[in-house]
């Protein structure tokens, strides 16, 4: 198809086909959409990049809370250790003061 | 050379926008539309800037995504070429100052009543002066195809003509 001839017919569709001018609007129309597009595009950005930062200071903050939580029950726990160390030393050398009334009674008598 | 090219969408707006709009207007036939379309398919190409890689593949692509969008609207609107005329017709589709010659409206008038696929291939040949195996890359369509809906195109165009102008007995 392409080698052959135009005849009559098709020359004359050929000048029915000739472009047309697009409408004088066109270009501006373009313009204008293109600029109330790009505008949207910004604002959005912007609003995912508070919503990312709140995650982040929220994700933060909840970690900082866990971390608290943690070191107040490590301290807890540590501070009960010690009470029972305490009194089980106490009760140790209670027993032993026991023990030393005990035989000396028992020699008094 | 082609790598120190630029896309820029004012630049091709100029320089393509009336084969856009002649496209779109002569595949939907309806001038409110085909502005609608050539508007769109330029903020898609806006979109897709940073993929344009030459002069060549921008009007390539502009080619391509026209027929594409102008096919989508008119699956959209399930309007068929013929009733699409009656609206050209009864009123304001095309300007007075787009005529050619009547018998050229009259030809691009029976070219908006032809199956769409055939209407596209004739559309890229005689408009955009395109050979088969471009349209077919334009189209996304094997090359036989593409031969077979220009020469069944052509021949169901000639028919209609033949019956409606005079003009065309002797040439059909």
């Amino acid at each position: 198809m392409e080698h052959e001839e135009l005849d009559d017919f098709e020359r004359e569709l050929k000048v029915a086909l000739e472009r047309r001018p697009a409408p004088p609007s066109l270009k501006q129309r373009v313009m204008v959409r293109r600029g109330q597009r790009r505008r949207p595009r910004t604002t959005v950005i912007w609003m995912r990049l508070a919503a990312t930062l709140l995650i982040v200071a929220l994700l933060g903050g909840g970690l900082r809370w866990g971390l608290q939580q943690r070191e107040e029950q490590r301290q807890g726990e540590e501070a009960r250790r010690q009470v029972m160390t305490a009194l089980r030393i106490t009760g140790r050398a209670l027993n032993q003061v026991n023990s030393k009334l005990a035989a000396h009674n028992h020699g008094g008598e | 050379m082609a790598n120190d090219w630029q896309p820029d969408l004012e630049r091709l707006l100029d320089e393509h926008q009336s084969m856009v709009f002649s496209l779109a207007l002569r595949m939907t036939g309806d001038r409110g539309l085909a502005e609608e379309i050539a508007q769109d398919v330029f903020l898609e190409l806006d979109e897709h800037l940073g993929k344009i890689r030459s002069p060549e593949h921008a009007r390539f692509w502009l080619r391509q995504v026209t027929m594409n969008r102008s096919t989508d609207a008119l699956r959209r609107r399930k309007v068929r070429g013929t009733d699409l005329w009656v609206e050209l017709e009864d009123g304001h589709a095309i300007h007075a100052e787009d005529r050619v010659s009547p018998v050229g409206t009259r030809l691009e008038h029976l070219l908006t009543t032809l199956p769409e696929a055939q209407r596209a291939a004739l559309i890229l040949r005689y408009q955009e002066d395109m050979l088969p195996d471009e349209i077919a890359a334009a189209l996304d369509a094997p090359v036989a195809t593409v031969k077979s809906q220009l020469q069944r195109g052509l021949k169901l165009l000639r028919a209609k003509a033949a019956s409606n102008l005079r003009e065309f007995i002797r040439g059909a």
